[in-house]
């Protein structure tokens, strides 16, 4: 890396404008695009949203939740951080399994159960333990079709 | 107080980035010296060719002037153009929600946001800016804050380097940092993130009929690109407002520990670099043992209070992971984060100003570096006066000129945080957004100038900010909180470029007794500073709570 005098560039605008509309190009446009097509390509599920169905049609996100209020289901929390948080505490899940059970007349040990199968394998690694809401009364509309018929 | 496995995850994680961090500061310092490497066959051309077209010669090297003029104007162009995207996002493409441009000064405030790495958000991204907005204005912003970080300290290691001659080239230094290092980076984690569930597609927003039959909108979009950059950059701006909260941003605890380690990357593989690109390993001690054990006392206080999960928080992070987080993000003035922070402890707040008004633990990209290096020449000027020595640093004697440029650098933070938080309340623009004059509201105006001073970006109070003057106020603080230090302590490094450099006979700093010494001054300066208004703050609010029951 030589000084080169007489190439003492003066104050000059066009390398100044000229890095910010390169850096522009390459990372507002070609890096979000090329994750785009990459992402899409390799992991089109995740890419997507993690969406879901149910039946063929596509009721949600897994990672977003969304309203239950119907007592045959289990509910989301109604405050959190970012106002959909999919989970809820395993505690939560099991002080609902009455109310869906008196519901819904699929008895309580089956629905602990299910509880206890839908617990976050990934959570449990971190010691916090919850289960998944919509995916928990997906499996309820799939095992229990005629209770749940309103909705398939 | 935290149990024994949660701890194992603290250490794991920090001794994860530690090491990652020793392993990447060679390569690093490869990058800035021009060392031959194996990405040179495909990135020579590139980089000739954007040389080339721009008109910037890579044989040119500048001054300490010229480095910091070219980084501070490329920067202001670099808003300049996110700002007319911001502004006209509803005529550009990309909008298939159809949101409308933004007004002036929210527009004002957010491209000096984004642009100086604090990603302060008076907006909620999910309902406010087009696809073309979050990647051709935010991503693009958060790529050129980390790059520009970056440059600004190497250049000031280099002029600390004994037989350094200039200060290097901004330009080469600046796209290196973009094609070397931060987009490879960028693209595996960008990767990680999708695989782990994060959304990255320009389809548009999906409407869904719900099981229950109501209609759900799901807001995907480029998320996953932001997330990388947004954390590798210590930037910190989220897609969403409710940031790394958000299930899509952050969707399971895999991708929340990846998170954390991503954000304390750079901020730790600067510290080696520091001390390799001195061409003294040692002195790699003091800076990273300083900001970790710094840390450490910033995470023990955290953790003093048991956090449970509550209304504020998510689920799958409970109240462990969201504290965890929020001392980190600030220890790195990063930003993000993944629960609300008036859902918080005290105590972690408290915690969190910590990280915010030191700045170096170990801090943002670039910036904690220097001003960890900025502490030392104090510590050593202190220690100086005390043992009656001439001070002296890395064998250069610190003169009057020094003292004065690292005092401004350092006194600059406490003067644009106070002031305009006196004037938030003398002006009546706290109480105008529902700010009261107890200890919760005054922490969370004091949090506010505290995060856009310190660059970092995390914030109680998010849109509710959206007013001309918090807008233009924070505005002015981020900009000042940026160049201002960055530029006096540029200055401070091109002045010891070819000064006399004594063999090392005075003061050894890469020693642990140093390191003690220079963690207790940290502490002495900034706690004595500061203490009057965290005690008004946090403090308060942590013994209200006492009294009423609700600690």
């Amino acid at each position: 890396m030589e000084t080169n005098p007489e190439n003492k560039q003066k104050a000059s605008y066009r390398p100044v404008v000229g890095i910010a509309i390169v850096s522009l190009l390459v990372c507002g446009l070609f890096f979000p695009l090329l994750v785009t097509a990459v992402g899409q390509v390799v992991f089109p599920h995740q890419a997507g949203g993690s969406l879901v169905k149910l039946d063929g049609r596509t009721v949600g996100s897994e990672l977003i939740a969304q309203g239950f209020s119907q007592r045959v289901f289990f509910h989301p929390r109604n405050a959190s951080a970012s106002g959909v948080d999919p989970d809820i505490t395993v505690q939560d899940a099991m002080s609902q399994v009455a109310r869906i059970s008196e519901a819904s007349g699929i008895p309580v040990s089956v629905l602990q159960q299910l509880v206890d199968a839908n617990i976050d394998a990934s959570g449990r690694l971190v010691e916090v333990q919850y289960v998944n809401v919509l995916l928990l009364n997906i499996q309820l509309v799939q095992d229990y079709p005629s209770v749940y018929s309103a909705y398939a | 107080m935290i149990d024994a496995i949660q701890a194992a995850y603290v250490v794991a994680i920090l001794g994860a980035a530690i090491f990652s961090g020793w392993l990447l500061a060679p390569y690093v310092v490869g990058v800035y010296n021009r060392s031959p490497g194996r990405l040179d066959r495909f990135l020579d051309p590139l980089e000739n060719l954007i040389y080339r077209v721009v008109g910037a010669d890579p044989a040119h090297t500048m001054d300490w002037k010229q480095y910091f003029l070219a980084a501070l104007l490329v920067n202001i162009v670099q808003m300049a153009i996110a700002a007319f995207i911001l502004l006209f996002q509803g005529s550009l493409p990309l909008n298939p929600q159809g949101f409308s441009g933004l007004s002036w000064d929210l527009t004002f405030n957010t491209v000096v946001s984004i642009a100086t790495n604090t990603n302060l958000q008076h907006y909620n991204g999910e309902t406010t800016l087009s696809y073309l907005s979050q990647m051709s204005a935010i991503q693009f912003l958060q790529f050129t804050s980390a790059a520009t970080g970056l440059c600004a300290a190497v250049a000031f290691v280099r002029g600390l380097t004994n037989g350094s001659r200039d200060m290097g080239n901004f330009y080469v230094d600046f796209v290196r940092s973009i094609t070397r290092i931060l987009i490879p980076l960028c693209f595996v984690a960008a990767l990680v993130f999708v695989a782990l569930g994060v959304p990255q597609t320009l389809g548009g927003y999906v409407t869904v009929k719900t099981i229950e039959g109501a209609s759900q909108t799901i807001l995907v979009g480029p998320v996953a690109s932001l997330v990388s950059i947004m954390q590798i950059g210590t930037n910190g701006g989220g897609y969403y407002g409710a940031n790394s909260a958000y299930p899509f941003q952050n969707p399971n605890p895999q991708s929340d520990i990846l998170e954390i380690f991503l954000m304390l990357l750079l901020p730790t593989t600067l510290c080696f670099v520091y001390g390799l690109m001195l061409g003294k390993k040692r002195e790699t001690r003091p800076v990273l043992f300083g900001a970790y054990a710094l840390f450490a006392i910033d995470l023990i206080i955290a953790f003093i209070p048991t956090s449970t999960l509550n209304s504020g928080m998510e689920v799958r992070f409970a109240g462990f992971w969201s504290a965890f987080w929020t001392v980190v993000t600030t220890a790195v003035t990063t930003g993000s984060v993944n629960s609300t922070l008036a859902s918080q402890h005290p105590l972690v707040v408290l915690s969190a100003f910590m990280g915010m008004l030191i700045q170096s633990t170990p801090g943002g990209i670039g910036a904690g570096l220097m001003y960890m290096v900025m502490y030392a020449v104090i510590t050593v000027f202190i220690v100086g006066l005390m043992s009656g020595r001439t001070p002296e640093y890395l064998g250069f004697k610190i003169r009057s000129r020094d003292v004065l440029l690292v005092m401004s650098a350092f006194l600059i933070h406490p003067l644009i945080i106070l002031v305009p938080t006196v004037l938030a309340y003398a002006t009546g623009a706290a109480s105008t957004i529902g700010l009261g004059t107890n200890s919760l509201g005054f922490t969370q105006v004091l949090y506010e100038f505290t995060s856009a001073a310190a660059n970092n970006g995390s914030d109680f109070l998010g849109s509710m900010a959206d007013t001309p003057f918090f807008n233009v106020s924070t505005g002015v603080v981020m900009f000042l909180g940026r160049y201002a230090p960055m530029g006096l302590l540029l200055a401070l490094s091109g002045s010891v470029i070819g000064r006399k450099r004594s063999p090392e006979s005075g003061l050894k700093t890469d020693t642990i007794a140093f390191t003690a010494v220079l963690v207790g001054s940290i502490m002495i300066l900034v706690v004595l500073t500061f203490f009057p208004f965290l005690a008004l703050g946090p403090i308060l609010s942590y013994f209200q709570g006492n009294v009423n029951g609700l600690g």
